[in-house]
């Protein structure tokens, strides 16, 4: 159990869901500069292929809908990063109409980076901070989600009508 | 005389005493118009040589209880901006649509649809656009309480205490101890 830890937490493929500006600090920590690669984080493409989500910023409605369908799709276990104030409080959109304000109502959130925006630096400190939690096992925001599907769906279906947007078996 | 200045004695000249022309600065001309004289007026402008229709907006004056539709063109060959303004009541008049004349204000005028409720006659598709699911009043319209609907909408008891207020334990959901 202890190998598996240690395994999973040094091979995590991250998918990137680039809603906002955030996107624009992942180039430069990917590549060579700052290359996140060598603590084993790798860019993936699909949500079925990755352990890691990234909530690169804002939020809007339209979003949300499509970042819980990738959520929902992703196997266990799975951790999400809140990336950017917008994830935390809605940050410079505080009062807009069409930003979801706290990303913990819709899908559970391991950790957050604060700032607007992130560095590079504060990325690669908060995936080393993931990796501790895995490491010991307190990464386990992906539970939260099965045990209180029915609180998570509530507040989903406040903001959007799910039903609609659910993964259709 | 100035590019500008000819453009202004052109509009006078054709449209006389109907509309109201003045230069704002350097390459900017104004027209204010009633509603029936902005289409004549696009379709002269165009074929004089504004062939760009570079933007409609809308303005909410809520206190006048107008809405105030600018028309922005932009010429190429003269490198002048034209602004043509009319104003429409808020909730009773409706606007014909312009594209006829510039093709390019079909999606302008379903966004101004969306956001502020004018109705455009003869658009072939005012329907959903930029919002999904959107109900209750255009959330660009001066009456939108924006700050109330978050509250209600997002989960947000009092949004400046909420938000801007550092806790002890962060709320991390059902379940925790936060």
């Amino acid at each position: 159990m202890k190998l598996f830890k240690f395994s999973q937490s040094r091979s995590l493929w991250m998918m990137h869901f680039c809603t906002g500006c955030g996107a624009v600090e992942l180039p430069p920590t990917m590549t060579s500069r700052f290359d996140m690669e060598r603590f084993g984080i790798m860019p993936m493409a699909t949500p079925r292929q990755s352990d890691l989500l990234l909530i690169t910023g804002y939020l809007t409605i339209k979003t949300l809908k499509r970042v819980v369908r990738a959520y929902e799709q992703m196997p266990t276990p799975r951790y999400v990063i809140g990336f950017g104030s917008c994830t935390i409080n809605g940050g410079m959109y505080w009062d807009s109409y069409n930003v979801i304000k706290k990303l913990e109502l819709y899908i559970p959130v391991d950790l957050y980076i604060n700032g607007c925006m992130p560095r590079p630096e504060a990325i690669i400190d908060a995936f080393l901070k993931l990796r501790e939690m895995i490491a010991k096992g307190e990464a386990n925001a992906w539970k939260k989600y099965i045990e209180n599907y029915e609180w998570y769906k509530k507040n989903q279906s406040e903001v959007f009508d799910v039903e609609k947007w659910s993964v259709k078996k | 005389m100035t590019q500008e200045e000819k453009i202004k004695k052109d509009i006078e000249t054709t449209f006389g005493e109907l509309v109201n022309v003045n230069i704002q600065r350097e390459k900017r001309v104004r027209v204010n118009a009633p509603k029936n004289m902005v289409l004549p007026i696009l379709a002269y402008l165009k074929q004089r040589g504004f062939h760009q229709f570079t933007l409609l907006t809308c303005v909410d004056w809520i206190n006048d209880g107008e809405f105030e539709l600018v028309y922005n063109l932009y010429s190429l060959s003269y490198n002048v901006h034209v602004l043509i303004s009319t104003r429409i009541k808020r909730d009773t008049e409706t606007m014909p649509t312009a594209i006829n004349v510039y093709e390019m204000a079909f999606d302008y005028e379903r966004e101004i649809h969306e956001m502020f409720g004018v109705v455009f006659e003869g658009h072939p598709r005012l329907d959903e656009f930029l919002l999904e699911d959107w109900k209750g009043i255009p959330p660009m319209r001066k009456d939108f309480d924006t700050r109330k609907y978050v509250e209600e909408k997002f989960g947000v008891k009092d949004l400046t205490k909420e938000l801007f207020t550092r806790k002890e334990q962060p709320y991390r959901g059902p379940g925790s101890n936060g």
